[in-house]
């Protein structure tokens, strides 16, 4: 398993789950059914506010752990977790980040 | 499928992890539609009837539970679950769920056998027990319990034997359910899917039912921010030391949201689908039927048996309360017996309507017992007014002579309990409560909770904790937090001057500006659980099938409701207050017996006593019970009270309603004759003499709505309540037109009686309170006009006032009453009085434990010092403070001839010496008789040569070991440098013109922020400096200059013009401010030879 931190751009369904992403300039399909679930955010150490309102996305981070495979190579699977902040309010963009890849 | 019941909901009243109050949720939950909502409060019952109101008023079905651990039968952890009581079975399962948590509560492991969350727990097989046959509860196993480990950890079988246990443990049907919770956490670890989906399964496997709940801490998603400050209260550790809530998911989901996540559970819709109809099933269960169920609102005192009484409740009381006349109105002529007989024909017809004499007879009972006892008591509040009170010896206040009404108090127009208030001596209301218990009995009494909730303060050191701020920053941050709440901490930063450092900080630092938003979230949240200072709960022998218990400091059992829920769940809460003046006044009538021999009956004094007014003129008014603060002792310089009456206005008029309601002015005008007093009709003469014109009490409204309307005093009551309430005071105003135009009343006089009435509701005062209130106040200043020196023995022994005990020792030097210091032959655990004065007492001395104090008492008198030495074994830094406080000093005196030399006195310090000889013995020799130590056998030899101390280090002494400054005031060690300036005395400022310039100096005894008229916070400081009090006042442009020091020091230096407030009064608003003992070290630098003078 490996560590990382690296922006990658994903395609999603209507229902929001991811079904492919781009990274290091090739792509991936999803081959199973992604798994989403809810990591946390020590917000003491970074949050600016958390005046009330501000909402849950300076706690929580949705997270999705998937099984994928270059397109080119679709026999050759590997599980990725790939962390998504929503697009906010004050117009920021969706981000999705690759944080782990279980090779 | 439409709606969804929440079956595991936790609310603010689970301290330190909920955060949304139940009022709240219901409100939440019956917005969105759904017709029903749990409530399941960690380790107990707390917040359950405030939601079963809520939920009475919405319409919605209240379920209610508990959030309980269930142990192993070693008393290890087995399980958090929710334990739900069912519903519209006649209270078969509430009474089992208050058993419950009673006995979770009884049976609390002893702190470190388990973690602090699971001390208060119960054993399975308890629970199996009480559950019995008849069941009525449910359980709920879920993601925490041993099965719920289980499915993630341990192997397939386990699971499944795991949970077979439980479905053996227990006989009756639908005693367990398995709770299927996902909080949508990582994969594999507690309150994910994956669990969910395996207890499912596991569930489905063996047939348990399941239901889908959603594990809730808060109302919103937002909220778990502040879930998460709580959990750090709780574990009592910041941010990021222990292991957090794992996401923000734990929030009072829709129905839509909870109908997706079964199915994401399920996977398939009609599992799903089944889920919700289970989880239904159980919440229709469930649904509490409040009357039937809770007796809800059902009136409930104890049975004829336990207060020993025959035959019918009424003419009991009939009886008793006729047999109070001849005692009462022995001396009374016919007229008054008529009136009094009249009155309380009325009185007992409201009480006999209302069915209320058992509680009235139930209130006797324990007033006459505390009589019994031979405790001081007093009834206080509205129950004054009533005459019956009076006659059954409840109250002390005649009603009739002060024309107090029983209408104020109760009428037919209301059916809850009253409140009748009993004020005791502080020191023996342990005594009352056990005796109560007692009494009626453990199965009919409980002592009432509170929670405390979070405020400024309370909320910041909490958050600075979290934070991982430093306690000596967080101190400092509380020091100026003053007059707001958490709420507005923000605001406040940009407007207070004191906090501008704050505000600084809190621009720079990233983690300042986080400790203002969590505190602002913190505040008024729910904090802990605690006795009530004073409620006492007296019920029929069901009382504990209607409330849980557990047990409070006291060890007595304590209900887990508190004073709002007492009416909702028709208990009768009795308040016995402990006053400590009444513990000091009655320690004055005890030692004025023991020393003069004089047996005084405080309660049978004449009430018109020329010498006592006189004292209070005088405005040296402290230790005198309700007029000793800075604002009553200016009010009283300006009022000059003459009678009883007097001191009921007076107090009344000194609250916050009557000072922004700008009623003092006109009511002193009145009086003073400075200006006519003005009664609007010639109707309201009688009813407003007594206050020229101003209306100050309710009492006075009711008679104004009675006489200009023709109604009823019963009626008048309640439209004085609806005054409150804007909406309902306009058909009062309605009524109040109509009837008095009716009546030939000129516009003019309505319009402006109405506009009085209007504005009074939140101005007035309860005339019986506040005579109620006067009594204590009389007999206090009366105590002091005759008995000074047992009085303010009883005031050093009781502590009962808003002065530290040391400004209480300046006005007895400036009353020539002497205070003697420590001497152990003498000095015992009160303040006694002696011929000469009054002797100190030794729990005074810091760390001289409890024994200790006993054993010295016990083994008087002492020979000399290695007797007491040998006999007390006190420790050695017991022995040594004694010595440095002159407690050994009566050993000393003239040596005897045959050791006398150089050195014919015996000084304190050879006494310190002699001490230290004596503590630097390795270990003490046994003190049996028969074997005599011959170095303590000989007369003992104290050494020579060491000079006394000087006075300045005795005054240090005594304020560093005792926090007082007996043998002279503290404020003499900076005398050169105040006299060089030119510093006045507080008694000579009363000598002074008006608007002379001053400067005073003194030690800070007492901070006010009192509400203002204009909103504007004005601070009012008073120092002490050995010859009295003087009052300083902060406006605004003061404050600015000065605010840094105004809270943060004890000796001051304030600059100021004085200003006359009346014939004895005098105050100073202040310009500026400087501590003490800095200018006294500038001082000194430039004159050396002072300064050893002020070390303390």
């Amino acid at each position: 398993m490996r560590s990382m931190d690296e922006n990658v751009s994903v395609s999603i369904n209507r229902t929001g789950e991811p079904v492919g992403f781009l990274w290091r300039n090739s792509t991936y399909r999803v081959q199973t059914k992604p798994i989403r679930w809810f990591a946390r955010r020590d917000w003491w150490l970074e949050a600016a506010t958390v005046r009330r309102g501000v909402g849950a996305g300076v706690l929580e981070v949705e997270m999705w752990r998937m099984v994928a495979s270059k397109a080119e190579a679709p026999e050759q699977k590997t599980q990725f977790e790939i962390l998504h902040t929503a697009p906010s309010a004050d117009g920021s963009k969706a981000i999705w980040r690759l944080v782990k890849v279980y090779d | 499928m439409n709606g969804f019941t929440h079956l595991h909901v936790a609310s603010a009243f689970s301290g330190h992890y909920g955060v949304t109050r139940p009022e709240t949720m219901a409100e939440a939950v019956a917005a969105a539609g759904s017709n029903a909502l749990a409530i399941a409060d960690r380790d107990g019952l707390y917040g359950s009837v405030k939601h079963i109101g809520a939920c009475l008023k919405l319409g919605i079905s209240p379920i209610v539970g508990v959030d309980l651990a269930i142990l192993n039968e070693d008393g290890s952890f087995l399980a958090r679950s929710v334990i739900l009581s069912h519903g519209q079975d006649r209270g078969l399962g509430w009474a089992k769920l208050c058993e419950i948590v009673s006995v979770a509560h009884a049976s609390r492991a002893k702190s470190g056998q388990l973690r602090k969350e699971h001390q208060i727990g119960i054993k399975r097989s308890q629970l199996a027990k009480i559950l019995g046959e008849s069941g009525g509860c449910t359980i709920l196993i879920g993601p925490d319990s041993d099965v719920g480990r289980a499915v993630l950890a341990g192997p397939k079988q386990l699971a499944a034997s795991l949970l077979a246990a439980w479905r053996e443990a227990f006989k009756s049907p639908g005693a367990i359910g398995v709770e299927i919770v996902s909080h949508l956490t990582e994969p594999g670890t507690p309150y994910s899917t994956e669990q969910a989906q395996r207890m499912l399964s596991l569930a489905d496997s063996l047939s348990v039912p399941t239901v889908l709940t959603n594990a809730v801490r808060y109302l919103e998603p937002d909220d778990a921010l502040t879930a998460d400050v709580l959990d750090s209260a709780r574990h009592l550790e910041p941010l990021g030391l222990f292991t957090p809530q794992p996401n923000a998911q734990a929030w009072l989901k829709p129905a839509l949201v909870m109908q997706a996540l079964a199915i994401e559970i399920c996977g398939e819709a009609s599992r799903a689908l089944q889920l919700l109809e289970t989880t239904e099933r159980l919440a229709d269960r469930c649904r509490l039927d409040p009357v039937n169920d809770c007796a809800w609102g059902k009136p409930k005192t104890p049975e004829k048996s336990a207060l020993g009484i025959d035959g019918n409740p009424f003419e009991v009381l009939w009886q008793k309360a006729h047999a109070g006349i001849d005692h009462y109105y022995r001396s009374a002529n016919a007229a008054l017996l008529s009136q009094v007989h009249h009155r309380l024909g009325q009185e007992l017809i409201t009480i006999n309507k209302l069915g209320f004499a058992t509680y009235f007879l139930t209130v006797a009972d324990v007033a006459q017992m505390i009589r019994d006892m031979k405790i001081r008591s007093q009834a206080r509040g509205s129950g004054a007014g009533s005459l019956t009170n009076y006659l059954l010896g409840i109250s002390g206040v005649d009603p009739i002579e002060h024309d107090l009404l029983f209408e104020r108090f109760l009428s037919t127009e209301r059916s809850t309990l009253p409140d009748i208030d009993i004020d005791v001596e502080s020191a023996r209301r342990h005594d009352i409560y056990r005796a109560i218990f007692k009494r009626y009995g453990s199965t009919r009494v409980t002592l009432l909770s509170m929670q405390s909730t979070y405020r400024g303060r309370g909320a910041m050191r909490d958050s600075g904790m979290a934070l991982g701020l430093e306690d000596e920053q967080i101190d400092d941050i509380a020091k100026n937090m003053w007059r707001f709440s958490a709420r507005s901490f923000r605001g406040a930063l940009g407007t207070k001057p004191e906090l501008s450092a704050l505000a600084a900080a809190v621009d720079e630092d990233r983690r300042m500006n986080l400790l203002v938003d969590i505190t602002e979230r913190l505040d008024r949240l729910p904090r802990h659980i605690s006795m009530h200072p004073c409620g006492v709960i007296l019920g029929d022998s069901t009382l504990l099938q209607r409330t849980s218990v557990e047990p409070s400091g006291l060890g007595l059992p304590m209900s887990q409701f508190d004073k709002d829920d007492m009416d909702p769940m028709g208990l009768l809460k009795l308040d016995v207050l402990g006053v400590r003046m009444q513990s000091a006044m009655a320690y004055a009538v005890r030692e004025i017996s023991r020393v003069r021999g004089e047996k005084l009956d405080l309660d049978n004094i004449p009430r018109d006593d020329p010498e006592t007014f006189k004292t209070i003129r005088t405005t040296n008014t402290l230790g005198i019970f309700q007029i000793e603060s800075p604002g009553q002792r200016e009010l009283t310089g300006k009022h000059q009270p003459t009678e009883f009456n007097d001191l009921t206005i007076q107090i009344s008029l000194f609250r916050p309603g009557p000072m922004k309601g700008n009623m003092i002015a006109p009511y002193l005008d009145g009086r003073h004759g400075f200006a006519k007093a003005d009664f609007i009709h010639e109707d309201l003469v009688p009813i407003l003499k007594e206050t020229w014109g101003v209306v100050i009490f309710h009492e006075h409204v009711l008679r104004i709505l009675n006489v200009m309307t023709g109604c009823t005093l019963a009626k008048a009551d309640e439209m004085r309540r609806s005054l409150e309430n804007p909406r309902a005071a306009l058909a009062v105003k309605q009524f109040f037109h109509e009837k008095t135009r009716e009546r030939g009343y000129s516009e003019a006089v309505i319009s402006r009686v109405w506009s009085i009435l209007e504005g009074f509701s939140s101005f007035g005062f309860c005339k019986a309170h506040g005579a109620a209130f006067a009594l204590p106040t009389y007999q206090s200043a009366w105590l002091k006009t005759h008995f000074p020196t047992e009085f303010l023995a009883g005031l050093f022994t009781h502590d009962p006032g808003m002065y530290p005990k040391r400004l209480l020792m300046a006005e007895a030097r400036r009353l020539g009453v002497k205070v003697l210091p420590l001497d152990v032959n003498k000095s015992s655990q009160e303040y006694l009085v002696e011929p000469e004065g009054i002797r100190l007492a030794l729990t005074e001395v810091q760390g001289v434990s409890e024994n200790e104090v006993a054993r010295i008492i016990e083994e008087q008198p002492f020979k000399d010092i290695a007797d007491f030495y040998l006999r007390v074994k006190p420790t050695r830094r017991t022995l040594e403070r004694l010595a440095l406080l002159g407690a050994f000093d009566s050993f000393g005196g003239k040596r005897r001839s045959d050791e006398a030399g150089d050195d014919p006195e015996v000084t304190r310090g050879d006494i310190i010496a002699r001490v230290r000889q004596l503590n630097a013995i390795k270990s003490r020799p046994a003190s049996e008789a028969n074997q005599p130590t011959l170095d303590f056998q000989v007369l003992e030899r104290l050494p020579t040569g060491h000079i006394e101390p000087t006075l300045a280090e005795k005054v240090s002494a005594e304020l560093s070991l005792m926090k007082l400054d007996v043998t002279e005031h503290v404020i003499e060690l900076y005398r050169p440098m105040l006299e060089e300036m030119g510093v006045v005395n507080a008694n000579e400022l009363v000598g002074l013109r008006n608007k002379s310039e001053v400067l005073i100096a003194g030690v800070r005894v007492a901070t006010q922020t009192p509400p203002m008229r204009s909103g504007k916070r004005v601070v009012f400081i008073s120092l002490d400096d050995g010859t009295g009090c003087s009052d300083s006042t902060f406006f605004d442009e003061a404050q600015a200059r000065c605010s840094h020091i105004l809270f943060n020091n004890r000796l001051l230096l304030i600059s100021g013009k004085t200003r006359r407030t009346g014939v004895r009064g005098v105050s100073i608003m202040a310009e500026n401010a400087w501590d003490l003992r800095e200018m006294w070290e500038q001082w000194t630098k430039a004159r050396p030879q002072f300064l050893e003078r002020a070390a303390g």
